[in-house]
């Protein structure tokens, strides 16, 4: 639904992307992901046209439609929520998504259907004649994606959308876009990486202005699988015995890192040698304080992702 | 076109339900009132040359110098700040229907605060005898020669992202417009530059010509060409992201 190929942007010297080239498959829910700077914004300026990328650009098609030749056509294939959602407080939220329908396109007749519609999607149809500069953060974001939807456009571009909401909005404004799964196809761009995990189907890793990485959940899932560690506490005084169980420890092909502490191991390895662990504590007659897993989080692999050796061996 | 009038009545919309605009056409009208009170002694109430002495006196000068750029300081300026300007730039709208649509909006607001005085008018009108060409075209020059101050208003509104550097830049740009007038001193009579001078002089033709009625269909020619030059220029230093 979005293919970007060799995008680049330059503001003056500053390349702030750099040859991009990623896809977004239809139906799918992509994490965008990558630092401050990273380039997320300036991609999202491009896709809704604020921004023209540089002329050495190849492609950038969203809804099959060639932003390039016929921007306008393309713009309004997308809503987009941004990061800094500025709403006229002087109106009333019906008001506003009126003059936003109108703007967009939908037909004279169709309009307060559309408000009514889009209200309903996002669970906000009581703040219908509510007043823009009364509504909580978590409302105004729902109004900022209401007006997102307006003209039922196929692709959804989200900016930091849980921004500045507190725990349970945060839930709820997942759960929202967890609804538009399989409708729409959602680029969402998130410092939280915990909410990417959860709500996306595949992330795109940008940084310094260059696409690291594109995986789908299946693939990173395996890598935490493999990059998880377990915790193993063992009462065992005995230094000879300790350094059995490191030794054993050591010899299990699953493993790849094992850190011993006193009497706490800290194993690099998948979950499924714990069941190996319990089997061999019992023939050992190992008393086991404490067995387990510490799974890793997308936070570590993001780190690795554009930690500086990852740029070094990309580029 | 359809874009630019549903952003037109949206802009109309909310500087009317802003207390902001109420309170200007209310000091306005309080100010400018008390202003043609004034003019009227000095004129002893002859009503013929009340409107050459009550719209090409100073204080009318202030009101034309001022009001446009406190109409316009919000304008793009504000949104750009906020990054209402993106919102609105992604449904596709360009940018010269927002810089158009927007400056109708002020422009709007600027002709209805000289209205707001034509009840005032209307009752000299039932007490003695006014000319209401003479009336009717002044309004007209005060009309034109907004509406480009209101382009300069919008003009500076794009240069800046605070609405008070917008104002102030703008109310730059009118000084700079209305001193061209003064430029007349250095020049003789018969001399061709004088001529370009009372031609570009908002003093000259408001305060001299219209207020006389006097009607030079050459100086609405030149004040709308100055506004359109200005609004496309407008546009021009919104595209400037995109350069």
């Amino acid at each position: 639904m979005i293919e970007i190929e060799n995008l680049s942007l330059s503001f003056g010297d500053r390349r702030a992307l750099d040859d991009v080239s990623f896809h977004v498959p239809k139906g799918a829910v992509t994490g965008f992901i990558g630092e401050n700077g990273a380039g997320k914004t300036s991609t999202f300026r491009v896709l809704t046209t604020w921004l023209l990328p540089d002329p050495e650009t190849v492609s950038v098609r969203v809804g099959g439609i060639d932003l390039l030749k016929d921007p306008h056509a393309a713009c309004s294939r997308v809503g987009v929520l941004p990061e800094q959602l500025a709403l006229p407080g002087e109106l009333r939220v019906d008001e506003y998504l009126k003059f936003r329908s109108r703007l967009k396109g939908v037909s004279g007749n169709r309009i307060h259907d559309e408000v009514v519609r889009v209200l309903n999607a996002v669970n906000a149809p009581e703040m219908i004649r509510r007043r823009l500069d009364t509504l909580s953060q978590g409302y105004r974001q729902r109004i900022g994606l209401a007006d997102a939807l307006l003209g039922d456009p196929p692709v959804l571009l989200l900016d930091e959308p849980t921004r500045g909401l507190d725990p349970r909005q945060i839930t709820q404004f997942r759960e929202l876009i967890d609804g538009l799964r399989g409708n729409h196809t959602l680029l969402l761009s998130s410092h939280v990486l915990g909410e990417v995990e959860q709500v996306c189907d595949r992330i795109c890793v940008i940084s310094e202005g260059q696409i690291r990485l594109e995986e789908d959940r299946e693939t990173w899932t395996q890598r935490l699988d493999q990059l998880g560690r377990l915790h193993l506490e063992l009462d065992c005084p005995d230094t000879k015995a300790k350094s059995q169980v490191t030794q054993w420890l050591k010899e299990q092909p699953e493993v790849s890192a094992v850190e011993n502490e006193g009497s706490v191991w800290s194993i690099q390895a998948d979950r499924t040698l714990r069941t190996r662990i319990g089997k061999k504590a019992l023939d050992e007659k190992w008393i086991i304080q404490e067995l387990r897993s510490e799974p890793a989080t997308l936070e570590s692999l993001f780190l690795q992702w554009t930690g500086p050796e990852n740029k070094k061996a990309q580029s | 076109m359809k874009r630019a009038y549903f952003l037109f009545r949206k802009e109309l919309t909310s500087i009317f339900v802003s207390p902001v605009a109420w309170i200007i056409m209310v000091l306005f009208t309080l100010v400018m009132g008390a202003n043609l009170y004034l003019s009227m002694i000095a004129v002893s109430g002859d009503l013929k040359q009340l409107v050459a002495a009550g719209y090409g006196g100073l204080v009318s000068w202030f009101m034309l110098l001022v009001i446009p750029p406190l109409i316009t300081m919000k304008s793009l300026a504000d949104e750009n700040r906020q990054g209402a300007l993106e919102v609105l730039m992604v449904t596709g709208i360009s940018d010269a229907s927002v810089v158009a649509a927007k400056w109708a909006a002020a422009w709007i607001f600027y002709v209805i605060l000289w209205c707001c005085l034509l009840p005032l008018w209307g009752i000299l009108g039932m007490v003695g005898v006014l000319d209401t060409g003479v009336l009717f075209v002044t309004h007209m020059g005060l009309f034109v020669v907004g509406a480009a101050y209101c382009a300069n208003g919008i003009l500076a509104s794009a240069l800046t992202s605070h609405p008070l550097a917008s104002a102030g830049l703008a109310f730059m740009f009118n000084v700079g417009l209305f001193m061209i007038h003064w430029l007349r001193f250095f020049f003789r009579p018969g001399d061709l530059e004088l001529l370009w001078v009372e031609y570009l002089s908002a003093v000259h033709h408001i305060g001299d010509e219209l207020t006389q009625g006097i009607l030079d269909i050459r100086v609405f020619v030149w004040w709308g060409s100055f506004t359109l030059l200005t609004l496309f220029l407008s546009a021009r230093v919104l595209e400037r992201r995109r350069w």
